[in-house]
């Protein structure tokens, strides 16, 4: 590979790690009015570094044909970067009133970890538990709680939640009140926010990422629930759009380096090597 | 690749039209007696999983699990009524009637192509029509039979004054004659969210016994004793304009935004096209 191709692929993955970061944008934006989404932030990172070394010979003087390899040190270089991770900025989203009785926001309080984050605890199809922000809940044909998908919401005990009728109440404290009867939410609290990885449907998933879930009336984190609201996206749009242009502009400025790049190379592949 | 961005912002926009639908829906229906609001609210939709450098030196620092989530876009998660209770509009029309509890609906009969269907309403402006023998039917404003406990309410023509009672109870006076024809057949429907809105401001059950609920359980009877009802007033829809009106601003907004990420898409792939 000569030193010319390396650049150019430099300039290769430039472009293809704006372009995740456009794609990133873009869910975002997408996601600006989709209820307990977190928006997330791109780190790019360096390829790793390479150390470069110069490679020569020099003959020596004598009769016979000797030559020595010498060698000299160039220095690290590294050859383009990549979108490493994308981290879910899981920080309060806006309040917003629906006046549905199944509409559930979890208010953040004080957490006693840094990164701690309050979650309603769901069921999946395949019976794991996930976590969800996205309270907008419903009142299945069976009476149960479930999410809009249709996973059961579970109380403290892991049970899904049986809603007899519709006088549906839910305190602060987080008990759903079924005319004196209460019923314990169950909220899991993550200790660090972000070991979770996204599943997709607004569902958060901890045991990839090993995230230590406990439940979160044994933990002394504070949190309040809202009947009747539901927690806004965190996508910030005025942020989406300058990082849109910024990552747009990141893109052209990458590819008119490969431009130029191409040019270096017809000019040598045509022009110097021409013969007349 | 530059398709996802495509897709993402294609996806969230068809999701942010329907929202648009229902904000005009609601809008056009502001005025209309017993109209329920409809909420859409979005949902994320699954994420990709993709693998990147999974070099450890390259993974120091990293805060999340390896690997970067992409999202692709937005969906309506769910549209559900907001079964609140509307404003009282007095009217001081004998034959109009308010429901006053949450959940409880008129029972009607719908002709649906010669084979008879009962569905719900909440609007509780009746007429009467003349059927044959001299006699009349009450009905509602598209000339749905309306339902008692003993079925369709049918009397003799020539009354002088017609009246129904907080409970719901049809008196007809014939010179000094009183007559109760029939009570109103007010059923509670406890899990509002199964019902499916057929226009014409009427709700039907889907099959319950094919989705195996139990059809007792879900419409129940009400206490004919009890004042369910104020006549000579009618329930305004419980539509907010002004609510509407910001959905309809935001949506509108979010509109603009994701098309901006599609032309901003559709510049870089004519960046990547003029490489050569």
């Amino acid at each position: 590979m000569t030193p010319l191709f390396r650049g150019f692929y430099t300039a290769a993955s430039g472009m293809i790690s704006q372009q995740r970061r456009q794609e990133m944008i873009t869910n975002n934006i997408a996601n600006a009015n989709t209820p307990g989404y977190k928006a997330d932030q791109v780190s790019l990172r360096s390829f790793p570094e390479l150390l470069i070394q110069q490679m020569a010979s020099h003959r020596l003087p004598v009769k016979e044909n000797v030559s020595q390899r010498k060698t000299h040190l160039v220095g690290p270089l590294n050859t383009g970067v990549y979108a490493q991770e994308l981290t879910p900025n899981f920080s309060q989203g806006t309040l917003r009133e629906t006046r549905l009785p199944t509409d559930l926001a979890i208010v953040d309080g004080d957490y006693p970890d840094e990164n701690g984050g309050v979650f309603f605890t769901v069921q999946a199809e395949t019976g794991e538990i996930r976590y969800t922000r996205n309270g907008n809940f419903q009142i299945d044909g069976e009476g149960y709680l479930t999410t809009n998908e249709g996973l059961y919401v579970l109380d403290q005990n892991g049970e899904r939640i049986f809603t007899d009728d519709s006088n549906f109440h839910v305190t602060e404290e987080g008990y759903i009140d079924l005319n004196g009867t209460l019923i314990p939410l169950g909220f899991t609290y993550i200790t660090n926010t972000n070991n979770l990885t996204k599943e997709g449907t607004d569902l958060f998933e901890a045991e990839r990422g090993n995230a230590e879930a406990i439940d979160a009336a044994n933990s002394e984190a504070l949190f309040q629930v809202k009947q009747g609201f539901l927690e806004g996206s965190t996508v910030d749009p005025a942020q989406s759009m300058v990082d849109m242009i910024q990552a747009y502009r990141n893109f052209e400025m990458n590819q008119r380096v490969l431009k130029e790049f191409d040019e270096t190379i017809g000019k040598t592949v045509n022009e110097v090597g021409r013969l007349r | 690749m530059t398709i996802r961005m495509m897709t993402q912002a294609q996806a969230a926009m068809n999701a942010l039209q329907q929202k648009l639908d229902s904000v005009g829906h609601n809008l056009a229906n502001s005025n209309t007696h017993g109209y329920k609001t409809r909420n859409v609210e979005f949902q994320s939709l699954l994420k990709q999983h993709i693998d990147n450098l999974t070099d450890p030196a390259n993974n120091e620092g990293r805060q999340t699990p390896l690997g970067i989530r992409v999202g692709t876009g937005a969906r309506v998660g769910s549209t559900n009524s907001h079964f609140g209770i509307g404003s009282m509009q007095t009217t001081d029309r004998p034959l109009d009637t308010m429901l006053l509890e949450e959940n409880h609906f008129y029972q009607i009969q719908v002709d649906n192509n010669g084979i008879l269907e009962t569905q719900y309403t909440r609007a509780g402006n009746f007429y009467v029509t003349p059927i044959a023998n001299g006699n009349v039917r009450l009905v509602t404003s598209d000339g749905n039979a309306v339902l008692s406990s003993n079925g369709v309410i049918e009397f003799a023509d020539g009354f002088d004054q017609i009246d129904i009672n907080e409970r719901g109870e049809l008196l007809v006076t014939y010179g000094d004659r009183t007559v109760n024809i029939g009570q109103l057949d007010i059923v509670e429907i406890t899990r509002p969210g199964l019902l499916q809105a057929v226009g014409e401001n009427n709700f039907r059950l889907p099959n319950l016994g094919e989705l195996g609920f139990d059809q007792n359980e879900i419409v129940r009877t009400t206490d004919g004793n009890l004042n369910l009802v104020q006549n000579k007033a009618l329930e305004m829809s419980n539509v907010q304009i002004q609510d509407e009106i910001v959905e309809m601003l935001n949506a509108q907004r979010a509109y603009q935004l994701n098309a901006r990420s599609i032309s901003t898409a559709d510049q870089m792939q004519g960046l990547v096209n003029q490489l050569r």
